[in-house]
């Protein structure tokens, strides 16, 4: 007489909190996820396949839109494997505008990552909080680049402007107010009852299994694992600065919170740094016209907001683009993760869970 | 509904349709010529070539030297210039192309010294460090990185693959690039595949390569074996051809340009064709391998 | 004092549930046009100051209007309002979509039934006590008859309340049911639960009122609780708006309860297929809802129309000088004030706290919540024993 029957239900790919077009399938026995399978492909667009048959200079125009909340760290990954296919030295004063213009994008993704989370958890005034403080973040790309999310901000072999005048002080008036603004997101959020009931022991991946899996960034931290790209394999300017990598054990989606919340706070330590001891000089190696690669394989990771971006870029003799290029995308290696976050608990727990893993479909998918 | 509404065809129809590269200058495919493997003993062979090649001018510019010389002796007239030996042009700029260089790293060795011959070379270059190992013995290696104390690479950041048109014995390069959390180093492992060569799957020893290698799969149309689930990834289940293989057009076969499985009665299609047509471009695909 | 007739007691109420239903289409969209300023203010950003439509038709001019009293800066807060007019007009003149394989009948008479629900339930709130206005002399058929503060003075008033409002869940439940689509489903089965959860504590908070008023009567109830309350009974009485407050918020689905359309989760819960005006209907009941849960609240524990709360009324009332004895009476303006600052709560509420998951909600009603009523039942029983 009575059945017990599994119900099978695709969240997304046009759902509000799958952050863009992720589908995942479910199988629900009442409201506890049994099984749990992400789709994805649904914005795939070849980028890979068009850096190929695009020259060294036209492919970062391309990584501003995969991960289009953090695009200067994909820009600054994507200049450094070239450098490293073709044996650039950079000044160190491209180098340090880099380090500073690479922690503003990661506050400004952080900031997008918890204004959505937040979101996704039911708190939506958290979200236009965390706007505004971005907004000023968009304000400074655009006084270095001219556009505010997909900047294409650096060249290989440096930058090509220096920085604009009144950018220190632009950056001083941010500094100073954004320690203020991260405790009003504090005291709305990491003492509140329903926040922590939402988050503590939700979506828990071990270090064990995230290590397996490949998860990094500050998912593999909060885990308790210490592993920073900027720290094990310093880049730019990374191994001047003065820096500590937040990490915690608990391995829930408040220990990411409670991470990427103290992470911001090292951002803003790192851009005080490099304003402090901007270094004069030059911004541009000394390049000829056009870059032709030697027979080379290179695969360089950065520390990108989400995790480790890797790109692997293969040099042909004479050539003016890469013979092969493809990227290690964060996000993609992250949301493999999923189902082992997500089977077993309710429904609720996934969209914390997706809001955690801090997806970007645009790089997931490429 | 009157035929006015309809499209019209153009005035030039442009015949019958049959699948033609040239009709779209995007779809034209430019085969690579080289096989552009970074291998050290490639990369000597190529210098020692060079050397040789750079003397055998030098001393075909002496003798021809001697023989002008003796030729002007004879007829009186003044000596020629002795010849110059061309000194390599120096770039006054801030690149410094990293070559291939022969393996000091002791992770290197190690591999060399248990694989023994399975190991087929082994180089450092822009301070990477690359082993190339026999394709059959892939998850012996990935096995002796993960579980070796010495070498402890905990984690495969990213697997990839290259597709070489022009090698003969060889259609493929996998690369696994692993990392070692604790003792902060990479390295890069890799195999050489011909057409149709299943490698062992590296999910037994890192589950990251899941979707690394679906997306492989997807993409270059290499399979895995013993894979958990070797289905596409990013395309669609129905996909033709594999877009990143060296044969596929930058703008692809037209597949989703119209996909008009619903559509019955053929009449977008038709519009489609017609307006293509118009375009000069052709739909009609020919069925991928 | 005049008897009215039977014909005339008749038009007489007619006239109250007018009167009744343009309170509750005044204040329904007034408090969502609240709602976009006052979380534009928590949210440090405008909120809505303009409708699309611009310059052309009814909302077009009433635009124009208001960008033209705009110029006074406190006018120019109010410049959404016609946004409002567009609101509605829009879901009147948008498409109704039938799902193919939905059931009809239901799927056409679940919002009625949460509409109707949520309405029929002012016929037992009063908003003042005794006599509201009384018509002129001059006045055709009715000169001189007294109009009522409320429309049926039902002496159990409140289960009729109580009654007529868990009746809404069925709009809910079948809404989810009909729609024949999976997140509607997992909606209305959510809200099936919750509500038949949150109607226990929700019902024993609405319990120590009547034990300390001895009375089912909204009007009665609200009159003693305001004036006849001795000091004790202070305690039960803020104990017991507070539950009440939370099951309220629950049963009209607002967060940090809003399970049934958790839009993070279920897309839009129940009314994920619904469009047009039957959407409208679901949209104007929670908002309805909201209302009557005020009133409820401001009627038993805020004192209704006193002006002070928790029965703090009746303690000041003696020491009144004879000049403020205006605030020493029931003033429905005070009654409207109170349903206000409790709307605004409700909008407060949801600017500021996440949502919580579903078994927290549960768990919430069953394990906190009617523990805590009812120990606050045993004190209101003990207040009425020993001081009342």
């Amino acid at each position: 007489m009575f059945k017990n029957e599994e119900m099978e239900i695709n969240l997304g790919p046009q759902h509000p909190s799958t952050h863009g077009v992720l589908r995942v399938k479910l199988r629900l026995d009442g409201e506890t996820i049994t099984h749990c399978r992400p789709m994805i492909g649904y914005l795939h667009r070849g980028v890979e396949k068009i850096c190929e048959n695009q020259s060294f200079f036209q492919g970062q125009v391309w990584t501003d839109r995969m991960d289009y909340c953090s695009a200067v760290a994909n820009n600054l990954g994507w200049a450094e494997a070239n450098e490293k296919l073709f044996g650039i030295t950079v000044p160190r004063r491209a180098q340090y505008i880099r380090t500073m213009l690479n922690e503003f994008n990661r506050l400004a993704s952080h900031l997008i990552w918890l204004a959505t989370h937040a979101l996704d958890i039911g708190a939506m005034t958290v979200f236009l909080y965390a706007f505004r403080e971005r907004e000023d973040i968009l304000d400074m790309n655009e006084a270095f680049c001219g556009s505010r999310l997909t900047t294409t901000a650096f060249r290989i072999g440096g930058l090509r402007e220096d920085l604009p005048p009144g950018f220190e002080k632009m950056v001083q008036k941010f500094l100073a107010k954004f320690e203020t603004c991260l405790e009003e997101y504090e005291n709305l959020l990491s003492e509140n009852r329903i926040w922590k009931k939402r988050t503590v022991g939700v979506a828990k991946l071990s270090a064990e299994d995230a290590i397996g899996l490949g998860v990094t960034g500050p998912v593999l931290r909060a885990a308790g694992v210490p592993y920073d790209i900027r720290k094990a394999f310093p880049y730019a300017a990374y191994a001047e600065m003065d820096f500590e990598v937040p990490t915690r054990t608990e391995a829930d989606t408040y220990a990411r919170y409670l991470v990427r919340m103290a992470e911001m706070r090292q951002s803003a330590r790192i851009i005080q740094q490099c304003m402090d001891g901007m270094p004069e000089g030059p911004v541009m190696a000394k390049l000829p016209k056009i870059l032709k690669a030697e027979v080379n394989e290179v695969y360089h990771a950065t520390e990108a907001p989400k995790g480790e971006i890797g790109y692997y870029l293969v040099g042909e003799k004479g050539s003016g683009n890469p013979y092969r290029f493809h990227v290690r995308a964060p996000g993609f290696i992250n949301l493999q993760a999923l189902p082992k976050m997500a089977e077993g608990a309710l429904i609720a727990d996934i969209v914390a869970a997706i809001g955690t893993l801090d997806i970007v479909l645009g790089e997931i998918d490429r | 509904m009157s035929d006015e509404t309809l499209p019209q065809a153009p005035e030039t129809p442009a015949g019958p349709y049959v699948y033609d590269y040239a009709a779209s200058p995007q779809r034209q495919i430019v085969l690579p010529k080289t096989v552009p493997v970074p291998s050290l003993r490639t990369y000597q062979a190529e210098v020692a070539a060079a050397a040789a090649a750079d003397e055998a001018k030098w001393q075909k510019q002496l003798a021809d030297f001697e023989v002008a010389k003796a030729k002007a002796e004879a007829e009186g007239k003044d000596a020629p210039k002795p010849p110059v030996r061309a000194v390599p042009r120096k770039d006054d700029n801030d690149m410094k192309t990293p070559w291939p260089q022969e393996a000091k790293d002791a992770d290197l060795l190690r591999l060399q010294e248990v694989l023994g011959a399975k190991v087929e070379e082994i180089f450092e270059q822009a301070g990477e460090l690359t082993c190339q190992v026999a394709k059959e013995s892939i998850l012996e290696a990935l096995r002796l990185c993960r579980q070796d104390a010495a070498l402890n690479y905990e984690m495969l950041a990213d697997q990839s693959a290259t597709h070489y048109p022009a090698a003969k014995d060889f259609a493929f390069s996998v690369v696994y690039h692993l990392t070692s959390i604790s003792r902060r180093k990479r390295l890069r492992l890799r195999i050489l595949v011909p057409e149709g060569f299943q490698p062992e799957s590296a999910c037994a020893v890192y589950p990251s390569a899941n979707w690394m290698e679906r997306e492989i799969y997807d993409m270059l149309g290499i399979r895995f074996a013993n894979h958990p689930d070797m289905t596409r990834i990013l395309c669609p289940e129905d996909w033709e051809g594999h877009p990143l293989r060296k044969d596929y057009p930058v703008v692809g076969w037209g597949q989703r340009d119209i996909s008009f499985r619903e559509d019955r009665g053929g009449m977008l299609e038709r519009i489609a064709l017609q307006k293509a047509g118009q375009l000069g471009i052709n739909l009609k695909q020919p069925k991928a391998e | 004092m005049p008897i009215p007739t039977l014909t005339q007691s008749i038009v007489i109420t007619l006239i109250q549930c007018l009167l009744v239903v343009i309170f509750v289409f005044v204040v329904v969209p007034l408090t969502v046009f609240a709602e976009r300023k006052v979380l534009g203010y928590l949210q440090q950003r405008l909120g809505s100051t303009r409708v699309a439509s611009g310059h052309v038709g009814i909302t077009g001019w009433m635009n124009r209007g208001m960008w033209k009293w705009g110029r006074v800066p406190v006018l120019s807060y109010w410049r959404g309002i016609p946004g409002l007019v567009a609101d509605v007009l829009k879901l009147i003149l948008k498409e109704d979509i039938l799902p193919a394989k939905a059931d009809k009948f239901v799927f056409f008479i679940a919002p009625a039934l949460s509409m109707v629900a949520a309405v029929v339930v002012f016929a037992a709130v009063s908003f003042v006590p005794g006599v509201f206005f009384t018509f002129p002399k001059w006045f055709p058929y009715l000169g001189g008859l007294p109009v009522s503060g409320g429309i049926a003075d039902i002496n159990v008033g409140l289960l009729w309340i109580l009654g007529v409002a868990s009746v809404g869940v069925y709009g809910i439940v079948l809404a989810g049911w009909a729609s024949n689509s999976k997140y509607p489903l997992l909606g209305g089965l959510r809200s099936a639960a919750q509500m038949v959860s949150y109607e226990v504590p929700l019902a024993l908070s609405l319990l120590a009122p009547v034990v300390l008023s001895a009375s089912l009567n909204f009007g009665e109830m609200s009159a003693r609780m305001a004036t006849g309350m001795p000091a004790l009974a202070l305690i039960p009485q803020i104990l017991g708006f507070l539950l009440y407050l939370t099951c309220g918020f629950a049963e009209t689905n607002r967060l940090p309860f809003d399970m049934p359309e958790a839009e993070n989760e279920l897309v839009a819960g129940f009314h994920t297929e619904y469009s047009g005006m039957k959407f409208g209907f679901f949209y104007l009941a929670e908002y309805i809802n909201m209302t009557v849960v005020a009133a409820l609240a401001s009627g038993f524990f805020l004192g209704g129309p006193w002006l002070l709360p928790f029965g703090l009324q009746g303690l000041l009332n003696p020491h009144l000088p004879a000049f403020l004895s205006w605030f020493g009476e029931p003033h429905a303006i005070f009654f409207v004030v109170k349903i206000i600052f409790i709307l605004f709560t409700y909008i407060w509420v949801r600017g500021t706290i996440p949502r919580y998951r579903y078994d927290q909600v549960m768990s919430v009603a069953w394990k906190y919540l009617i523990p805590v009523a009812l120990v606050n039942l045993l004190l209101a029983a003990v207040v009425r024993c020993f001081a009342v």
